[in-house]
């Protein structure tokens, strides 16, 4: 389940043999999770790339990829790794270039396109989510009031803000 | 890690045998800088300004700023590691400069957090006493101070930090220490609800379907903070706890701390509209010693609540009461009663998810000349509740006792047969009019939501009868709702009652 994320501007390039993405203001550090960050603790960033053969149109092609975050309280700044067998890191980042960072690295091969991109336009989808961090209160303090039924209806709105996703299209290689 | 590890050998090797016991030293400032090694990264990766800068170092005098910045430079530059300056005091006063630099995605703990990089300068704990915690673990959180953050062991605190008070949420937090490079690890202490000296008055919010009784709803909407709020409470023709149907609308104000957690006061008003059952209006025209029927019921409540210790607290006020003749509009009587009241609630948190909860209380209700009521009377109500939990099983056990002397208005006598008490049989059968005295007791056992129990009581009035009555019955049975089948085991015919509806 995601939640579109408005006023994005999506664009593609083939770098290489690797369809990168670039979106502007995704803006996911901020909030909650800022504020997370500048309590010292990390953050997890899952990302999904898909490549769309129309608007919801069939999977033709996609890429999973997950970043590690955290905020350095001396340098004020932003440090992320790409998690998996061949990790990266980077820091001294504004939030926006960390944001950044994380998205220029997560590509599909454009090899996987097929035809795809080349003789017909495709559509590219990217998700983010942050996964929900390990709490909470015991099970005997989840006695249901109203209030904290008004809580979990937040946490839940919460939630979808943390699974974004944004589409754009068409594109072709070459574009 | 692997690499850091290399790199303080690397630093070993570097330094001359000679001056190994001078690196416990640190060298002074202004002290002359008699060479600059950069470890763990090519120079040829720095840019020409760089690399010309950690030229010029040499035979310059000793300036850690400096130096800092300059490995800020380098990690600037080099986005992916993280640099460290170290310092090696020579014997002949000099010193010696190593930048050591480490390659991030190739430090576990550097992946995870960044600030792992930084040294641990205190260890604090917020939120409660330090000498809450056991000796053995604050002397192992002080184990962390002098050394990279170990975010495993951290973790591993955490977890024990809420195993020995499990009254409490852990929140672990890093901030920036009193000099560059340095880390304050605090360990936040948050209060879970059940370990607050006066909780907040439960949430009555109910829809509830019986199969004798009909809907009965109740919805309260509490707002504000932790420790003062405003509740709008809201009754749809609830005939569940009371011999009457009420309607209508409260307001509480509530404030658990006045000054200090112990102390609490608190204040209901509450104005309903009453409609009565056939057998009730029977019951009560049949038996005049009863006080008579009344259509709305105007209450004011204020109390003040202290807590001797967190499982002990003792509530004094006084009960307000107009109501508004049923049969003789717009006459009023007045129904006015101190009330004293004393709960004791503790929990056990033990081994193997095993929880368990005692909850007693005794309630007075007298009413006084001094309060001008028109209905003078005393009544009495002592409860106790056990709840035991392991896991997915759980046994609740109830027993209550109460009596009343003199005329007590209809909504402080004792009523059972609804949906908590007695639960299989009507109310409006077997005490319509309720009764002065009662015995109420119920044994119910749940896995995760399917339970099944045994309800076992008497409403009576002094001068009749008692009669003993047992229930029993199953079905989904949770904190928060049920669906249940009940029947009574010593009655003249098998009626089973159904009984749904949730509680939040």
């Amino acid at each position: 389940m995601t939640s579109p994320v408005d006023a994005q501007t999506l664009t593609v390039r083939a770098v290489a043999d690797a369809l990168h993405v670039r979106a502007s203001g995704l803006g996911f550090i901020s909030g909650p999770v800022l504020d997370r960050l500048q309590d010292g603790r990390s953050v997890r960033v899952d990302f999904d790339l898909i490549v769309l053969e129309k608007p919801n149109g069939a999977v033709v092609s996609r890429a999973q990829q997950s970043f590690n975050l955290s905020f350095d309280l001396w340098e004020q700044r932003f440090a992320v790794t790409r998690i998996g067998p061949m990790p990266r890191s980077i820091s001294h980042l504004t939030a926006r270039a960390a944001e950044d960072w994380c998205l220029d690295n997560v590509t599909v091969p454009v090899a996987s396109l097929g035809r795809t991109g080349r003789d017909t336009p495709f559509w590219v989808r990217v998700e983010y989510r942050i996964p929900e961090r390990s709490a909470n209160a015991p099970a005997e303090d989840s006695t249901f009031t109203l209030h904290t039924l008004i809580d979990v209806l937040s946490r839940r709105r919460e939630d979808e803000n943390k699974a974004k996703s944004v589409e754009a299209g068409p594109f072709r290689l070459g574009n | 890690m692997r690499l850091l590890s290399l790199l303080l050998l690397v630093l070993v090797l570097l330094a001359p045998w000679q001056a190994a016991r001078a690196q416990d030293v640190e060298p002074r400032d202004g002290a002359i800088i008699e060479s600059v090694d950069l470890s763990g990264l090519s120079r040829d990766s720095l840019s020409p300004g760089l690399r010309r800068e950690l030229e010029t170092l040499t035979g310059e005098p000793l300036n850690r700023e400096r130096l800092m910045e300059i490995a800020a430079r380098i990690e600037g530059e080099q986005p992916d590691v993280v640099a460290a300056v170290r310092y090696v005091a020579r014997p002949d006063g000099q010193a010696r400069v190593i930048f050591l630099v480490a390659r991030i995605s190739d430090d576990d703990s550097l992946v995870e957090n960044i600030n792992t990089r930084y040294i641990v300068e205190s260890v604090e704990i917020q939120g409660i006493p330090d000498a809450d915690i056991s000796r053995s673990l604050r002397d192992r959180l002080q184990a962390l101070v002098g050394k990279r953050l170990d975010h495993d062991e951290a973790d591993e605190l955490k977890r024990l930090l809420e195993a020995e008070r499990p009254g409490y949420t852990v929140e672990r937090r890093i901030s920036r220490g009193s000099e560059r490079g340095r880390i304050r690890v605090v360990f936040e202490f948050s209060e879970k609800e059940g370990t607050r000296w006066i909780p907040f008055t439960p949430s009555r919010s109910k829809f509830v379907y019986h199969s004798e009784q009909g809907w009965s709803g109740a919805l309260d909407i509490p707002m504000g903070g932790r420790s003062h709020r405003v509740t709008a409470g809201f009754m749809f023709s609830n005939n569940d706890d009371l011999v009457e149907e009420y309607s209508g609308v409260r307001v509480a104000f509530e404030s658990r701390k006045l000054a200090t957690d112990r102390l609490g006061a608190r204040i209901e008003i509450a104005r309903f509209n009453d409609t009565w059952r056939e057998p009730t209006l029977f019951a009560l025209a049949a038996d005049p010693a009863i006080p008579e029927a009344y259509r709305t019921r105007l209450t004011i409540e204020p109390s003040v609540t202290f807590a001797p210790t967190p499982y002990v607290r003792v509530t004094g006020g006084v009960s307000l009461s107009e109501l508004e003749s049923l049969m003789r509009p717009p006459d009023s009587q007045n129904a006015n009663a101190v009330v004293t009241r004393i709960d004791y609630d503790q929990r056990w948190y033990g081994s193997r998810d095993v929880t368990q909860r005692v909850e007693a209380s005794y309630e007075l209700r007298t009413s006084a000349e001094a309060l001008e009521s028109d209905l003078s009377y005393t009544r009495h109500l002592a409860s106790l509740r056990y709840r035991y939990s392991q896991r997915h099983n759980t046994v609740i056990a109830n027993l209550a006792f109460g009596g009343i002397s003199g005329n007590a208005p209809l909504f402080e006598r004792f009523t059972l047969g609804d949906s908590t008490t007695l639960r299989g049989w009507n109310k409006f059968d077997i005490a319509p009019a309720g009764g002065d005295r009662v015995f109420n007791s119920s044994l119910e056992y749940r896995y995760r939501f399917v339970g099944a129990f045994l309800d076992a009581g008497s409403v009576w009035n002094n001068n009749g009868e008692m009669r003993f009555r047992l229930s029993s019955g199953f079905g989904l049975q949770g904190d928060n709702g049920f669906l249940t089948l009940a029947f009574p085991l010593n009655a003249e015919d098998l009626n089973v009652t159904f009984t749904m509806g949730v509680r939040f």
